[in-house]
C-alpha cells in the first residue's frame, strides 16, 4: 500500500508531475511498457499469457485544490477551486503553494463580525491565502499567478481507519500499484492507466480508448459515504466497512450491464464483502470511457470514502484490502469475465 | 531564549479554559528561574513573584487558556457532539482534525462535512449549528473511551509564513510568551516595583483566574497583556498592524496616570507601539482588574493577532519581543 507517499504528495488538476513521478518510479521495473501520454496520463502495460482481450484498469492522480488568481496589494493571495470543493472546509487551513510556499486560509474573528456575517456561509471571495507577505511585491518574490495550491494533511493510520487528503483517487491509484505488485501475468493484456484531470471534467480519460482501443474497462476510485449521523441512512451512498462499492449508475454513464454483473459475481464466488454505491450523484472517468471512440464497456468499482473532497477523508482498511482482492480475482478469471 | 521556539512550544501546549495545567507547568520551568518564588492560586492561576528595588506592587497579566471543546454527546457508530469553550465560529471547524483528552489518553477526531456531491441547497444556504456538526471518532482506538466532558482542541502545529507564527492558541501563549522574555529582560533591568507576572485561567469563559489574583494580591497597578484584532478593517476604528508593535489601549478600563507613564516610557526607550480605542469595555482581563478590591491603576498591551479564535491565529514574533521589551521597563516606573 502506497497511501502514505501518495496521499502526502500535491497534485492538483493539471498539475500532477509529483504523483505522476512517484508512481512511475515504483512501477517502471515491475511492467513491460511504461510512457507518458501528451496530455500526462502514465499508462503502463503488462502483457498477457493469450492477449486476446486488453482490460484497462483506471485511477485519476489529480485530487481538488485551488489555484492562485491574483496577488492583491496587500500581499495576500486570491484563489479559485480546481474541481468542486466546498467553500466551508476551507477556512482555518493551511495550504501549499506550488509545491512549496506555505500559507493559511484564515477568516476574521467571530468577535468582529456581526450576527448576519456569522450565520451566513462564507463565499470564496471573502477568502484569501496569507503567506506572510506584507505587499504585492513581497509576495510576488514566492508566488506567481496560476500557482497551484493544495491542502497539507499528513496520513494516518489506526483503528483500521486511514485518515488523510486526496483519497479521491489515491487510494485508487495505490490500488493499482498493489496489484501491479503482484507479479501475476493474467491471460488477458492489462493496462494500467494513472489519469491526469478528472476532477476538472474528467479530461485525461479523453484520451485513453484511442491509444489502446479495450475491451473492458474498470475505474477505480475513492467514493463518497455519507453514513454519518447528519444524514439518514436512506440517502448513504456507501457505508464504510461493507466493502468495495460497485456503481449500477451514475451522472452520464449506465455501467455496461454484463461488467456490472460480472464484477458481483466474482465478488460473490469468492466471498469478498462488496456493496452497491446507493447514489448515482457524481461522475467518474467510466462515462468519459464509455463515449470516447468507438465506446467502451466501463465499470467503476470503489473505495467508500467519507468527507471526500476536504482537507482530510477517511477509508476503511478491510475496504481497501477487499478493493485489491476483488479486482485481483477478476483479472485472475481471465477469459471467463465479463464474457 | 529564541523566542520564536518558545512561542511554538507554547502554542502547541493544549489548554482550553480551566484545563490550562500543561500550558502551566511548562511556563512554570521556564519562568521559575527567573524569579523569587512561584505559586498557584485556588483557581489555577501561577504567579511568578520577583521583588523590586523600590516600592509598589506590579501585576503584569497574561491569560494562559485558549478557546476550545466539550464533548456534550455521544451517537451511535462512534460519533461525538461538541459544545465551545468561549467563542468560536463554526465556521472554522469543518474537516479539522481534533484531539480529545479521555481518561485513557488522547483519541483521535475529525470533524465531519457532506462531500459537494450530497449536499443539498439546505446545507449550502446556511451555516450549521454546533448542534449539526459531528466528530467521527471511527479513527482512533480510544474512540470507544470517549465520555461526555471531554476536553477537545483542534489539532494543530504551529507553522512559520515568512517570519509570522501561525497556529491555534496565539490567543494568548504570544502574550504568555511576552511575560516570560519581560522576565528574562530583568536580569539585566532592575524593576523598582515588586513584580507579580500572573499567567491567569478562564479568561475566554469568565477571566475568574485574573480577578482571584488581583484581590488577593492588592496590587497597585496592573498591565493586562492580551491580543487584539490586526491586519482587519474594522469600521470607525483605526487599523492595528502586524509588525508595528503592541497597541496601547486608551479608554475607560486604562487608567489615565499609568497610561501616560507607559506611553512616555515607550518614547523614551524607542519602543514601537501603536495606540488602540476601546471606547467601553476592553474585552480583556482588564475590565475586571480594574474594579478588584478597592480599584486598581490598570493599563492594556494587546499583540496585534490575525484571524482570533480560528486555527491560524498569526502573530508576528517582533510584536512580542517589543511587548517584552515594554513590559520590563515599565517595571522601572516609580
Amino acid at each position: 500500500m502506497y497511501l502514505k507517499e501518495l496521499t502526502e504528495l500535491d497534485g492538483v488538476s493539471g498539475n500532477e508531475q509529483q504523483v505522476r513521478e512517484f508512481i512511475s518510479d515504483k512501477i517502471k521495473d515491475k511492467v513491460d511498457e511504461l510512457k507518458v501520454d501528451v496530455l500526462g496520463n502514465l499508462i503502463a502495460y503488462r502483457k498477457g499469457t493469450k492477449g486476446g482481450r486488453k482490460i484497462v484498469l483506471a485511477a485519476h492522480m489529480d485530487e481538488v485544490g485551488f489555484m492562485v488568481t491574483n496577488i492583491e496589494d496587500d500581499g495576500t493571495l486570491a484563489f479559485a477551486p480546481v474541481g468542486g470543493v466546498e467553500t466551508q472546509v476551507m477556512v482555518g487551513k493551511i495550504v501549499r503553494i506550488n509545491g512549496q510556499t506555505l500559507g493559511a486560509i484564515g477568516y476574521k474573528a467571530i468577535h468582529i463580525q456581526d450576527k448576519e456575517q456569522i450565520l451566513k456561509p462564507l463565499s470564496i471571495d471573502q477568502l484569501r491565502v496569507y503567506i506572510g507577505a506584507k505587499s504585492k511585491e513581497e509576495a510576488a518574490r514566492q508566488v506567481k499567478i496560476g500557482d497551484y495550491v493544495a491542502f497539507t494533511t499528513t496520513f494516518d493510520q489506526e483503528n483500521n481507519r486511514l485518515t488523510g487528503k486526496a483519497f479521491d483517487d489515491r487510494a485508487g491509484c495505490s490500488v493499482l500499484m498493489d496489484i501491479i505488485d503482484k507479479i501475476d501475468r493474467y491471460e488477458d493484456d492489462v493496462y494500467f492507466a494513472f489519469l491526469v484531470q478528472e476532477e476538472v471534467g474528467l479530461r485525461g480519460s479523453a484520451v485513453v480508448v484511442e491509444q489502446i482501443h479495450p475491451d473492458i474497462a474498470i475505474v477505480i476510485e475513492g467514493t463518497t459515504a455519507g453514513d454519518d449521523p447528519e444524514l439518514p441512512e436512506y440517502q448513504w451512498a456507501t457505508h464504510l466497512g461493507d466493502g468495495p462499492a460497485i456503481t449500477f449508475m451514475h451522472r452520464g454513464y449506465v455501467v455496461n450491464k454484463r461488467v456490472y454483473e460480472s464484477i458481483i459475481e466474482v465478488a460473490e464466488k469468492y466471498s469478498i464483502a462488496h456493496q452497491a454505491k446507493r447514489r448515482t450523484a457524481g461522475g467518474t472517468d467510466a462515462a468519459r470511457f464509455a463515449r470516447t471512440g468507438a465506446g467502451t464497456a466501463a465499470a467503476v468499482v470503489s473505495v467508500p470514502s467519507r468527507y471526500i473532497h476536504s482537507p482530510v477523508s477517511m477509508i476503511d482498511l478491510n475496504d481497501y484490502n477487499n478493493t485489491v482482492l476483488l479486482l485481483q480475482k477478476i483479472l485472475e478469471q481471465g477469459e471467463a469475465f465479463a464474457r | 531564549m529564541d523566542v520564536k521556539e518558545l512561542i511554538k512550544e507554547l502554542s502547541s501546549l493544549d489548554g482550553p479554559s480551566g484545563y490550562e495545567k500543561a500550558v502551566l507547568e511548562l511556563i512554570e520551568k521556564k519562568i521559575e528561574p527567573l524569579v523569587d518564588r512561584v505559586w498557584y492560586n485556588k483557581v489555577g492561576t501561577l504567579i511568578a513573584e520577583k521583588k523590586g528595588t523600590g516600592s509598589g506592587r506590579l501585576g503584569i497579566f497574561a491569560h494562559a487558556d485558549e478557546v476550545g471543546y466539550v464533548v456534550t454527546k455521544l451517537e451511535k457508530g462512534l460519533f461525538a457532539r461538541l459544545e465551545t469553550i468561549g467563542g468560536v465560529d463554526p465556521k472554522v471547524i469543518f474537516a479539522q482534525r481534533v484531539k480529545i483528552y479521555t481518561a485513557k489518553g488522547i483519541a483521535k477526531g475529525i470533524v465531519g462535512v457532506l462531500p459537494p456531491h450530497l449536499q443539498k441547497e439546505e446545507h449550502r444556504s446556511k451555516v450549521p449549528s454546533f448542534d449539526k456538526i459531528f466528530v467521527d471518532l471511527s479513527c482512533s482506538e480510544l474512540g470507544e473511551y470517549v465520555s461526555v466532558g471531554d476536553i477537545c482542541v483542534v489539532d494543530v502545529k504551529p507553522v512559520e509564513l515568512n517570519g509570522k507564527l501561525c497556529g491555534k492558541a496565539m490567543d494568548n501563549r504570544a502574550g504568555c510568551a511576552s511575560l516570560i522574555l519581560a522576565a528574562q529582560l530583568l536580569r539585566n533591568i532592575r524593576n523598582y516595583q515588586d513584580v507579580y507576572f500572573v499567567f491567569s485561567s478562564q479568561e475566554e469563559v469568565t477571566g475568574l483566574g485574573a480577578v482571584s489574583i488581583a484581590y488577593e494580591l492588592r496590587l497597585d497597578r496592573a498591565i493586562v497583556v492580551d491580543v487584539t484584532h490586526g491586519d482587519v478593517k474594522i469600521p470607525q476604528f483605526v487599523q492595528i498592524k502586524t509588525g508595528e508593535g503592541p497597541a496601547l489601549c486608551v479608554g475607560p478600563v486604562i487608567d489615565k496616570e499609568f497610561y501616560s507613564k507607559l506611553y512616555q516610557t515607550a518614547q523614551r526607550n524607542n519602543v514601537k507601539i501603536q495606540i488602540e480605542p476601546a471606547p467601553g469595555r476592553s474585552g480583556t482581563d482588564t475590565d475586571e482588574v480594574q474594579l478588584s478590591g478597592t480599584g486598581v491603576r490598570t493599563t492594556l498591551v494587546s499583540i496585534p493577532l490575525m484571524y482570533m479564535h480560528t486555527p491560524v491565529e498569526v502573530v508576528d514574533p517582533r510584536d512580542v519581543e517589543e511587548t517584552a521589551r515594554l513590559l520590563a521597563l515599565a517595571t522601572t516606573i516609580e
